[in-house]
């Protein structure tokens, strides 16, 4: 059996077992910020500031998921958005909590000049190289790959070209694809179709934020073979001050609650998309990946969801999905 | 800071100290996201080494002072650019701005609001003037020393909304802090001009590049125009323009993810006409970076 046979996941301090991954929150950030936020000193934070907004966030993750087993925070944040990949290696390092980093774009609109100028051959090359090499001089490697949809609900070309490459480098190193917003679904289903990649290798993330519904297909997707990302839980209205993405908690908990219902649970996929330490905006005051845990599966439960669905949505999907699945 | 004194990265200089000027340059340049480009490897080692041995040449061939016009997110290394300054004598004087709208970073153009609105000229202006008044930043790190110039540009197609509303906002940083403003023309310099004008800053604290077949009217305005042709200087100065008229290489001394002519400092000093030294080298830049009372 050779290395490349082996079931594996990157993670930032290396490939691990699928079996180690544990509870995995699928969609999550340790700090996002659009690209050029790090010149504005308005949002600076100092190292002290930023481990310690992140590290008991973190510990607190850790310790509700130890019935589980492992804790693993896939960080979803695109390569210009201040993805910082020697820290979340020292976070991973000091509290246990695997992390597993994204080569890739939050969307076009994300993609500094440099990428907005690149090829989808350079586009591919640059994904594959970070997945299988490195990323810059770490040594840590990516174990998904991010893609979106610019602002706006409509794919614009660079989207497109970002989708065609990742698809390729997704096909050749095995990760599964995110994509950023479940919007205008159609131009992606019809890129992955023509690269050959199977719509169960990508997440369609967002499906659930409020600024979507109405305009995201989300069954369609599903139907197709997509997963679809209930992945901004916790992003309710009810919160003080609440993001324009936000929606009403109930009306989001029903629109999962109803995949279940109809036996689809294994085209789902769930997270927070919190920031521990957010980077260029000011964050969503009250709202964590611990939602996880101390909000959305006591409502659940409630609902009378049991825990091998529970363990099923947050354990056996998840590893299946971020398992390296190399199609040659 | 007084009226005669330019900021460099090592600290305030008095005007008279900056001696051969080479005016709009870019020592290391790198077009924006490149820094993450896969096969592109940013050696600092070799990066200093390569401006060090430019500026070396620069300063044996009489040189003095060298005005890195990259603005502040497309290369700009501030504690490089200190370590070699004092490596080898020359001044180095740094910017701040940011380039025409395809440069400018998602934080810029599509905000995390709804919609997302490009930013409004007070907010550039503001992020501009504080690597003035209070340091060019380290990004998330801490603030250095003082940005000695404005920097921007215009989209070579035509100005954008985007670009007018970045160059007002350069502008009203300039005209606040008392530094001057570069500009790189896209394809109405004279209407650019005139953006930077109508937010009251004088021409004269303006050096146009990339002027095309507007010098002429440019310096009628009464801003500087930055030849990057030696001939195309000379004779202009030669016509009458002798104090509206700058030279840069038009190259840098070291580019990353896009190709740039190499640049020579030393090469400007000798390819100037003795006569004319003094006043495009020497009197030119002094008069342009000598920051005003604001
Ligand atoms: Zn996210």
């Amino acid at each position: 059996m050779t290395a490349a046979h082996i079931d594996r996941v990157n993670t930032v301090l290396g490939p691990i077992a699928p079996e180690e991954l544990g509870f995995v929150a699928i969609h999550e950030h340790i700090g996002y910020g659009m690209p050029g936020s790090e010149l504005d000193t308005q949002w600076w934070k100092t190292p002290e500031q930023r481990y310690e907004e992140t590290v008991p966030k973190l510990r607190t993750f850790h310790e509700n998921t130890l019935p589980w087993g492992g804790a693993t925070f896939v960080d979803a944040t695109g390569i210009c958005n201040g993805r910082d990949i020697d820290y979340y290696q020292s976070l991973s390092a000091k509290t246990g909590v695997h992390i597993v980093a994204s080569t890739g774009f939050v969307g076009g609109d994300t993609a500094l000049a440099f990428f907005e100028r690149a090829s989808v051959d350079y586009l591919y090359r640059q994904f594959v190289h970070e997945i299988t090499v490195g990323i810059g001089r770490t040594g840590g490697k990516a174990g998904i790959i991010k893609v979106g949809v610019s602002r706006g609900f409509k794919m614009k070309e660079l989207d497109l070209r970002i989708y065609r490459a990742a698809a390729r480098a997704a096909l050749e190193t095995g990760v599964p694809i995110f994509t950023h917003l479940a919007v205008d679904a159609e131009p992606a289903v019809e890129i992955f179709a023509e690269e050959g990649l199977p719509l169960h290798r990508v997440l369609f993330g967002h499906a659930d934020d409020g600024v979507s519904q109405g305009k995201v297909r989300d069954r369609w997707i599903a139907e197709q073979g997509g997963r679809i990302g209930f992945d901004t839980f916790g992003y309710d209205l009810e919160l003080p001050d609440p993001p324009f993405w936000g929606r009403p908690r109930q009306e989001r908990l029903e629109h999962f609650l109803g995949y279940l219902r109809d036996g689809l649970t294994d085209s789902v996929l769930a997270s927070a998309d919190a920031n521990c330490s957010p980077l260029g905006w000011p964050g969503v005051k009250g709202h964590t990946i611990n939602y996880l845990f101390d909000t959305l599966f006591p409502a659940l439960r409630d609902n009378g969801v049991d825990d091998a669905t529970i363990n099923r949505i947050f354990v056996e999907l998840p590893a299946d999905f971020l398992t390296l699945q190399p199609q040659n | 800071m007084t009226a005669t004194t330019v900021n460099t990265v090592l600290g305030p200089v008095s005007g008279a100290e900056l001696g051969i000027v080479a005016v709009r340059e870019t020592l290391l340049s790198v077009l924006p996201g490149a820094q993450y480009g896969y096969d592109i490897d940013i050696d600092r080692a070799r990066v200093f080494r390569a401006i060090a041995e430019k500026l070396n040449a620069f300063r044996a061939a009489g040189g003095g002072t060298v005005v890195d016009a990259g603005g502040m997110f497309a290369g700009r290394d501030v504690p490089l650019y200190e370590a070699v300054s004092r490596a080898t004598g020359v001044h180095i004087v740094a910017s701040s701005g940011q380039m025409e709208e395809g440069m400018l970073g998602g934080y810029f153009l599509t905000p995390q609001t709804n919609p997302p609105t490009p930013w409004p000229t007070a907010k550039f202006a503001a992020l501009y003037a504080a690597e003035v008044t209070e340091g060019m930043v380290v990004p998330r790190v801490e603030r250095r020393g003082a940005a000695g110039l404005i920097s921007t540009a215009t989209t070579p197609d035509g100005m954008t909304a985007t670009d007018e509303s970045q160059l007002r906002g350069c502008a009203r940083a300039a005209l606040d802090t008392g530094v001057a403003l570069a500009l790189r023309a896209g394809n109405d310099p004279m209407a650019e001009l005139a953006v930077a004008v109508e937010e009251q800053l004088a021409a004269d604290r303006v050096a146009v590049s990339n002027v095309g077949e507007s010098a002429a009217d440019i310096a009628a305005a009464g801003a500087f125009v930055v030849f990057t042709d030696v001939h195309a200087a000379v004779a202009f100065a030669y016509d009458g323009n002798a104090t509206r008229t700058l030279l840069a290489t038009g190259g840098a001394a070291l580019t990353f993810g896009h190709e740039a002519a190499p640049a020579s400092y030393a090469g400007l000093i000798e390819a100037v006409p003795a006569e004319l030294r003094h006043q495009l080298l020497v009197a030119n830049p002094a008069a342009l970076l000598a920051a005003k009372e604001a």
